[in-house]
């Protein structure tokens, strides 16, 4: 099941823009590796799903995978072949908004080459560029 | 830890504007404080800042603008966490007892994740009070005798000479748990859509235009 929030305020938001960089979550806190985005974006529910579940594939029981980020927003969308007007759409998914510099998801309990390729993985779902960091010590 | 020195010189420039631009020009903005004394603004060369950093030192010693042993309080990096922004030294002398943060890692091979078990290391780092020849550049949690179900407490680490933690000796920093106990908080039935604050679900039905 994909995720979602439990209560909003309200069902459906405007898009906005996404600007500037990450200022809050853009280390890594929970893993010894992250997987950074270096680009601004949207990421729907069932894509984190699927990043989710590549690694977790990799992985198996051997680390522990987080997820930093969570789909707040709620896309609209109208359906196929509608007439122009009628007001906006019904929400159609949920999506989180990422700045450059967000850590997406973390990892911890495995060795830096096996979160290498287990990130690897997991960045091929990802609709923005990502790059790996490791924990910062200082 | 050895302790590193850093070149700095004296900067008389404050704000946002020119610490940007020292910061193109390849220097680092820096300040000094602690002891009752008078705050002093610094610069450092980005390079050299970066060789402390990578050498893992937490206590350095300062010349140039100022003579002086200290620590490093605050780190500020960029959003990629590439480039340091600026640097806050307290004053420090090699006999005084100073409080810093040191990483902590594990050690060893754990029969638990042998066993099946999922090690995970819960507290990445712990405030240690010593003195700054005496500062490590990691705590060891060594794990050889962990099994399932067993954890690893701030009282079971060996400390360096005189060094004292100033965490609860209770406090956990490693476990060792089955897969899926943990994580065992079952997934609620989730509607499908979220509850609206403030909307009757009555009026979902009607009122929705």
């Amino acid at each position: 099941m994909p995720l979602m929030p439990k209560r909003v305020k309200h069902r459906k938001s405007q898009r906005g823009r996404i600007r500037g960089e990450a200022t809050r979550g853009n280390t890594v806190v929970f893993g010894d590796f992250g997987l950074q985005a270096e680009q601004p974006g949207w990421i729907s529910a069932q894509t984190i799903e699927a990043g989710r579940i590549a690694a977790q594939q990799y992985i198996r029981n051997e680390g522990r995978l987080y997820i930093r980020i969570f789909p707040h927003r709620s896309v609209t969308s109208i359906p196929l072949e509608t007439r122009m007007g009628k007001g906006k759409g019904e929400p159609d998914y949920w999506a989180a908004v990422v700045k450059p510099g967000t850590i997406l998801y973390e990892i911890s309990g495995v060795s830096e080459d096996a979160a290498r390729i287990c990130l690897r993985r997991l960045a091929h779902k990802m609709p923005v560029r990502v790059r790996m960091v490791k924990r910062r010590g200082l | 830890m050895s302790s590193e020195s850093l070149e700095v010189m004296p900067r008389e420039l404050t704000g946002t504007a020119e610490c940007r631009r020292m910061r193109r020009q390849g220097l680092v903005p820096a300040v000094l404080y602690g002891h009752g004394e008078e705050c002093v603004n610094l610069v450092a060369k980005r390079e050299a800042v970066e060789a402390v950093v990578r050498h893992g030192s937490v206590f350095v010693e300062l010349h140039g603008a100022v003579t002086s042993g200290a620590v490093i309080r605050e780190l500020q990096w960029d959003t990629f966490g590439t480039r340091p922004l600026h640097i806050d030294f307290v004053r420090a002398s090699k006999s005084e007892r100073v409080h810093v943060k040191v990483p902590l890692d594990m050690k060893g091979e754990s029969p638990g994740h042998r066993n099946g078990g999922v090690v995970t290391l819960v507290v990445h780092e712990l405030e240690l009070e010593c003195t700054p020849d005496a500062i490590p550049d990691h705590l060891h949690a060594v794990i050889n005798d962990l099994d399932v179900g067993g954890s690893i407490k701030v009282s079971d680490l060996q400390l360096p000479e005189g060094a004292r933690v100033l965490a609860d000796a209770d406090e956990v920093l490693v476990t060792c748990v089955r897969p899926g106990e943990k994580g065992s908080a079952e997934e609620e039935e989730s509607a499908s859509e979220p509850e609206v604050i403030g909307r009757k679900p009555a009026e979902d039905g009607e009122g929705a235009e």
